[in-house]
């Protein structure tokens, strides 16, 4: 399906507990299907999706166009496989944070999750989405929005509501997290002075001095 | 899953769920392919548009020519043009707006696009986070070394490889560095407290087992793994390398080391644990030769801090051997004052096509007498191009006799672009040379050259002065020696260190260590004819000046903009013993068969650090970056602290 005509390739990860529906929050966003029925996700695996990023440029107008290839990927929430996935945390760029809004116990899990997250991704506070699933299940609700709210607050990530069954916010969660990731990418690489071509881990420290910093010669 | 330690153990799936994930990394590899052969075109690309402008340093150009498409630019062009990234003076054609508005110019655009479209962005800082892989020595070595497809290698990729061969094999994956590792997982729950931890290799007893199990099948990861240990070998293979600047430095690192990999992924199963152990001892860079000049570059540097701090205390009251060097710093004082009188005559031209400075010196009139008394004058004049006081800078006449009218009709040249000039004073100082005793200091002119006309070739005749003393405030950042790029991190105390290959135990640590990476300098002085230097940044962890603290980067050759990315390690620090410590970093410029030529330094401390050095006692005088940086490292252990910082031109220090 892929060829290699894309500006950007950014992978993406989703994350949580078993069963909030990681594979079918995301079956939706690749090919706005769902799949009701439930089947474990053994270890990994990654669904793919070409998207047309637009930034927006200082004055306002949209400007340039890019053609980003999206690798997103799914992992498994068993606790058997823990191993495993986290291992895969390293290699993306961005994270899905995922729960299940009818399951107050996939919600305490998310602060483990956060902390699986800053030790072992690329760095250690990553772009996260914190992905509540499932809000068509109105009926069968345990999770409310403000307790997530203050959560996400608390992570200062952006929080979503979404429902894989209907497909509302899928799109508005991955796209936010898209964008999270090309801002962070620009900073790296777009600063100011003449530290342009040392992106570190440390970029966000590095960045107040070397604006201080007024001209050398 | 306890069990598996520090490693992945895909034992516990079952074939089928082995079947299924390998399919995923299968799919995985086609799309990292595809991805690898975009970078590859994007990267070649890049190289292009490289090869088509850029002014070398090692060429002659025109210094109103755009260094990037060297169409001439005109003289009115006032407006500050010099690209912010790279220095390169570049004309409109060649801007290139960025997003957040600045400008950059346009190879340094496509550089800045590249890191983004090829993920470099993201990989860089992800090795930042698991480069410390097992042992010291990686670390050593610079980070960015580590060779390209090591960076961007993934977990599917090590899990692929690895299952392939094996599928019951336990794999590593690299560990992040976290400071506070221990305490965040503490929220964890147990079981994943452990996977958590254990996932990584690097750093725990059973390092030596995981170790001999890849040993024994996994010859792919293996490789993988010794890259790891042993960052330094590099892939130089073409496209992948053009991120480091310089070409020259590639053939240059890999003189070096003969043995370095020039196709990793050919050689890397040929990678013994053998050769590892050999190469993961020394420091690359670090030939035999050069520590032979060693005791040579400190006597400079301990001369120079002599001269300058003496300078401050008591002018003359150092007589020293040192002769006709010591009158290189001539503040140092080994001379007679006279009451200075008189007048020189001389012209200056610059030649375009020969880079080089003539200054004429055609006489001097009405000199005073050495020894009045005696009527003693034996007048010649020397010259300095200022600030450098090396060797390559001064130049002498001919010592005339028995005269205070003395006509020279010499002419000294200097080879020298016009824009490294333009930063510098031209001293002319008159001496009287005595055959037994001291030589006189007769009087000096000094003409800052960025506001001096070169051209003419008009005769000038100026009065002579006494020693510009106390009117020349020796500020060690009057004068613009370049910048020097650095990245400090102190890495704190680990509980399970990293290395323990070896049965024996090791010794109890005493504390962290303090990562120096020294990314590279940019605009500095030229030494050499050409207007290059071979420089090499030399570092010592104040006050102690021993062997124990000195270290030396490898020499990068004809170069004003050298990448050294290279990291000197101090271990066994505590944070405690950073804030009386002071890091001095001194770049030369290496010369092969005499004294090593100093360019410039930086002082990192957190300014009011005291220092004893022996019997002297004196406060680090480091200052803006200089402090920022250093405290930024305490501030943030665990994570590197960058800077740039200009050069000063002399490390004098002021005594307490």
């Amino acid at each position: 399906m892929t060829d290699g005509d894309y500006d950007y390739l950014i992978k993406l990860l989703a994350l949580g507990d078993s069963g909030v529906g990681k594979t079918t929050f995301l079956y939706r966003y690749t090919d706005n299907k769902f799949n009701p029925k439930f089947i474990t996700t053994v270890g990994i695996d990654f669904r793919e999706k070409r998207v047309v990023y637009s930034t927006n440029s200082p004055n306002g107008t949209t400007g340039k166009a890019f053609k980003v290839h999206l690798q997103l990927w799914d992992t498994a929430g068993q606790e058997r496989f823990r191993s495993l996935t986290t291992a895969f945390f390293r290699d993306a760029m961005g994270f899905l944070l995922m729960f299940d809004l009818t399951s107050q116990q996939s919600f305490l899990n998310v602060r483990n999750w956060m902390s699986q997250l800053q030790a072992n991704a690329y760095c250690e506070n990553p772009d996260i989405v914190l992905v509540g699933n499932k809000a068509d299940l109105a009926d069968q609700r345990e999770v409310q929005e403000k307790q997530a709210k203050e959560l996400a607050d608390k992570y200062g990530i952006p929080y979503f509501e979404t429902s894989a069954a209907t497909g509302a916010q899928v799109d508005k969660a991955v796209v936010t997290l898209l964008d999270l990731v090309m801002k962070r990418m620009e900073q790296c690489v777009e600063k100011p002075t003449a530290d342009a071509q040392n992106t570190d881990a440390a970029s966000k420290l590095t960045a107040a001095p070397a604006a201080e910093k007024k001209c050398a010669c | 899953m306890v069990q598996s330690m520090e490693t992945i153990n895909v034992s516990f799936l079952t074939d089928s769920e082995r079947d299924l994930i390998l399919n995923v990394l299968r799919r995985d590899e086609e799309l990292r392919h595809l991805e690898e052969k975009r970078v590859k075109r994007l990267k070649f690309e890049l190289l292009e548009i490289r090869r088509k402008g850029a002014k070398r340093s090692s060429g002659n150009y025109s210094t109103r020519s755009c260094g990037r498409c060297q169409q001439p630019m005109g003289r009115l062009g006032s407006r500050t043009n010099q690209c912010p990234v790279c220095k390169h003076e570049v004309c409109q054609n060649c801007h290139a707006v960025r997003p957040n508005r600045a400008w950059v110019c346009s190879v340094c655009a496509k550089e800045a696009d590249l890191k983004k479209s090829t993920g470099d962005w993201f990989y860089d800082q992800r090795v930042n986070r698991f480069s410390t892989a097992p042992g010291r020595d990686i670390v050593r070595t610079s980070l960015r070394k580590r060779p390209p497809t090591k960076k961007r290698e993934t977990t599917g990729q090590v899990l692929l490889n690895s299952t392939e061969l094996n599928s019951s094999q336990s794999l590593p994956v690299p560990r992040p560095r976290l400071k506070d590792l221990a305490s965040s997982s503490e929220n964890l729950q147990r079981s994943d407290t452990d996977s958590a931890e254990r996932t990584s290799l690097s750093s725990s007893r059973a390092d030596t087992d995981s170790l001999r199990n890849l040993t024994d099948c996994l010859s792919v990861s293996q490789s993988s793994l010794v890259h790891h240990i042993n960052p330094c070998s590099e892939d130089f293979s073409d496209v992948d390398g053009i991120f480091k600047k310089s070409v020259r430095r590639v053939h240059k690192l890999s003189d070096f080391k003969p043995t370095s990999v020039t196709d990793l992924r050919k050689d890397a199963e040929e990678e013994t644990t053998g050769s590892m152990g050999d190469r993961s001892k020394s420091v690359p860079g670090l030939n035999v030769d050069e520590d032979e000049e060693d005791e040579d570059i400190d006597n400079l540097v301990i001369m120079h801090r002599q001269s300058v701090g003496n300078s401050a205390a008591s002018l003359r009251s150092s007589r020293s051997t040192l002769g006709s060097m010591m009158s290189v710093y001539s503040e140092a004082g080994d001379y007679d004052i006279v009451d200075v009188s008189g007048e020189i005559v001389f012209s200056l031209h610059y030649d375009e096509t020969a880079q080089s400075l003539a200054v004429m010196v055609k006489e001097c009139r009405g000199l005073a007498y050495a020894d009045a008394a005696k009527k003693k004058c034996n007048p010649y004049v020397k010259s300095y191009l200022l600030p450098d006081k090396s060797r390559q800078s001064k130049k002498k006449t001919a010592t005339k006799s028995k005269t205070i009218n003395p006509t020279y009709n010499e002419t000294l040249k200097y080879s020298i672009s016009r824009s490294q000039l333009m930063t510098r004073t031209l001293q002319l100082s008159v001496w009287h040379y005595d055959r037994f005793g001291r030589n006189a200091f007769l009087g000096e002119v000094q003409l800052p050259l960025d506001c001096h006309d070169i051209d003419s070739a008009h005769e000038e005749c100026v009065i002579l002065r006494g020693k510009a003393a106390g009117s020349l405030a020796p500020s060690a950042f009057a004068q613009y020696k370049g910048e020097l790029v650095i990245s400090l991190k102190y890495v704190s105390e680990k509980k399970a260190p990293s290395e323990k290959q070896k049965a024996k135990k090791a010794k109890a640590e005493s504390g962290g260590e303090l990562h120096v990476l020294i990314k590279e300098a940019k605009n500095l002085s030229a030494m050499k004819a050409g207007g290059t230097s071979d420089s090499f940044v030399k570092g010592y962890l104040l006050p102690s000046k021993g062997k124990s603290t000195k270290k030396k980067t490898q020499v990068v050759k004809k170069t004003l903009n050298p990448h050294y990315d290279h990291t000197f390690i101090y271990k066994d620090l505590s944070l405690d013993q950073l804030r009386g410590v002071c890091l001095e970093l001194t770049v030369w410029d290496r010369e092969a068969m005499s004294s090593n030529d100093f360019l410039g330094g930086v002082r990192l401390s957190s300014g009011a650090a005291h220092l004893k050095e022996g019997k002297q006692e004196w406060v680090a005088d480091s200052t803006g970056e200089e402090v920022s940086v250093w405290e930024k490292m305490m501030q943030f252990p665990d994570s590197w602290a960058e800077g740039t910082l200009p050069l000063r031109s002399s490390m004098g220090k002021k005594g307490k």
